[in-house]
């Protein structure tokens, strides 16, 4: 499994390919860029078969992905702090959990 | 309790924790073996309005490896689904329920049953198949004998199924042996002496949740042979259970839904193995183990815990199993590897080097016509430790062996202890707690009259 790439792990799982996702559907090509990420007010109802994305070892910048019943950890320095920015603290606002 | 809540993390998960795993050649067909595994442990017949149910989320898993590597060579695997008729009520029914598709009956649990080989290629031999209701009282369950027959299903595969509550065939005097190692009939011995009373078969009035398949002897051996020869290696079974769940399970309000692979949070082989043998510290680990990496809690079999505390629970009571300080290799043939030829005239059930704790099924020994709850200790070669059946009394059983009685199987010079022989069938189960079909185990308590009013 480690040898497989994320775009055709996930794809090999049935998933359309993107950046991180978690708990989501697949993500445009503007998701990928730098833009700051956009609060969901309303979320989608969770899915049955959720994408789940993690990051492991931020340090190390492992993400663990599971799709289906697969799983695989990527080194993936991008996505982390591309995640580890996205989850920093803020002020609670609509979409979020406090 | 043999496995019903034997580690920390699975006590707090019921539906997943498997309680007790049986295996034997079917008496009334000795042409197939019969495989149970049962969950929820202590379920009290009248723990309404929502009754005990198999977990729609838990993958249930039956394994049998038949050439003596530990692994898998055939998994059975089942799952489930339920339905709720009508979501405008509270009540699990609506009155009696006549039939398994009876409208009086508002929530249903229905199942898959499939089958992966040796290849890893999976047939899906069933789906759709119910799941009788609990036994609740004779207003509710008037004709509790009919549901649950008609839940038994032959598979056009062969195979024959039941996944549904039964009584608890599991007996032992759990007040008892929890409360520092109290065996009723040496209680005026203990260190902590107390006055002789009679045992208590203390889930005589407890169900369970049981997944029970009877399999022709020819799908599971690695030839699909009917070994006739107990002494060939091609007939003996190696047999576990295994429950497992997502590794990651998501909530948001009524919905769940899981992603991952399928963790294993619950194993069971022989009884009491995890619960006796592994300290608790490893039981979680354990659990979520296979039985081919079983080499690494070898060492608790080789000098059990038990085997040292009984004589300090009971001064001067045990005084040869006190001075038996070499490695247990009685045990390990039991438990980790079977007994090889030569130890029990006419039987063996060694399946190689490997050490791993699942049950060993000589499909080679018939039935016996006068079985002793005893097994081999009994004379009974077609009882535990030759695989398991409903009615084998393992508690007395592993005690006699940790006590030190199977010793002289590895060192004929070593005497056991005369209080050896008091661990003797101390607690005797009540009726009806067995029958003689499929699935062997006796029809579910119901929950009105039981206790009895």
């Amino acid at each position: 499994m480690s040898k497989l790439s994320r775009r055709s792990f996930l794809k090999g799982a049935g998933v359309a390919t993107g950046a991180a996702i978690i708990g989501a559907s697949p993500l445009s090509a503007a998701a990928e860029s730098e833009q700051a990420p956009e609060l969901v007010a309303n979320p989608s109802q969770l899915p049955k078969e959720p994408l789940v994305a993690y990051v492991r070892d931020a340090q190390k910048a492992e993400v663990t992905l599971l799709v289906g019943t697969d799983e695989v950890t990527y080194r993936d320095p991008a996505l982390t702090k591309r995640l580890l920015r996205t989850a920093r603290p803020r002020k609670h606002g609509a979409g979020e959990v406090a | 309790m043999s496995s019903h809540r034997e580690a920390p993390e699975i006590s707090k998960d019921p539906v997943a924790d498997s309680t007790d795993v049986y295996a034997f050649v079917s008496p009334d067909h000795p042409d197939t073996v019969t495989i149970i595994s049962n969950y929820i442990p202590l379920e009290g017949p009248a723990g309404g309005p929502n009754f005990f149910e198999f977990g729609d989320d838990v993958l249930y898993s039956l394994y049998i490896d038949n050439d003596g590597d530990a692994k898998p060579d055939i998994t059975y695997q089942f799952q489930f689904t339920t339905q709720v008729q009508n979501a405008n009520t509270f009540l699990y029914n609506t009155g009696p329920i006549g039939s398994l598709d009876d409208p009086n009956w508002n929530r249903r649990q229905f199942y898959s049953v499939s089958r992966t080989d040796r290849k890893n290629s999976t047939t899906m031999l069933s789906d759709n198949l119910p799941s009788p209701p609990c036994n609740i009282g004779p207003r509710s369950t008037p004709s509790y004998a009919g549901l649950a027959a008609a839940a038994v299903r032959d598979l056009a595969s062969g195979e024959t199924v039941f996944a549904g509550q039964r009584n608890d065939g599991f007996f032992v005097d759990l007040g008892s042996i929890f409360d520092l190692g109290d065996i009723r009939p040496l209680q005026n011995l203990h260190l902590i002496p107390t006055p002789m009373t009679a045992s208590v078969d203390t889930l005589s009035t407890f169900n369970v949740h049981t997944i029970a398949i009877r399999v022709p002897i020819s799908m599971l051996t690695k030839d699909g042979s009917v070994p006739t020869d107990p002494l060939s290696g091609k007939a003996v079974l190696g047999i576990w259970a295994g429950a497992s769940r997502r590794k990651v399970r998501m909530t948001e309000g009524p919905l769940h839904s899981g992603a991952g692979p399928w963790v294993q949070v619950s194993r069971l082989g022989n009884p009491l193995f995890n619960e006796v043998i592994v300290p608790m510290a490893r039981k979680d680990e354990w659990n979520a183990s296979d039985p081919v990496d079983d080499n690494d809690f070898a060492a608790y079999v080789r000098q059990p815990e038990l085997g040292k505390l009984l004589p300090v629970l009971y001064p001067g009571v045990f005084p040869h199993l006190a001075g038996l300080t070499a490695s247990r290799d009685d045990l390990v043939a039991i438990l980790l590897t079977g007994l090889p030829s030569g130890i029990v005239p006419g039987f063996q059930n060694y399946t190689g080097p490997t050490l791993a704790d699942v049950l060993r099924l000589n499909v080679a020994i018939n039935p016996s016509s006068t079985p002793n709850a005893l097994g081999i200790l009994g004379g009974d070669l077609a009882g535990f430790p030759n695989g398991r059946r409903v009615f084998d009394d393992v508690v007395s059983i592993e005690l006699k062996a940790i006590a030190g009685a199977t010793y002289p199987l590895v060192n004929a010079s070593y005497t056991p202890d005369g209080a050896v022989a008091a661990v003797n069938g101390y607690v005797t189960p009540g009726a009806g707690r067995y029958q003689s079909a499929f699935p062997y185990l006796g029809l579910p308590h119901d929950g009105f009259s039981t206790p009895s009013p």
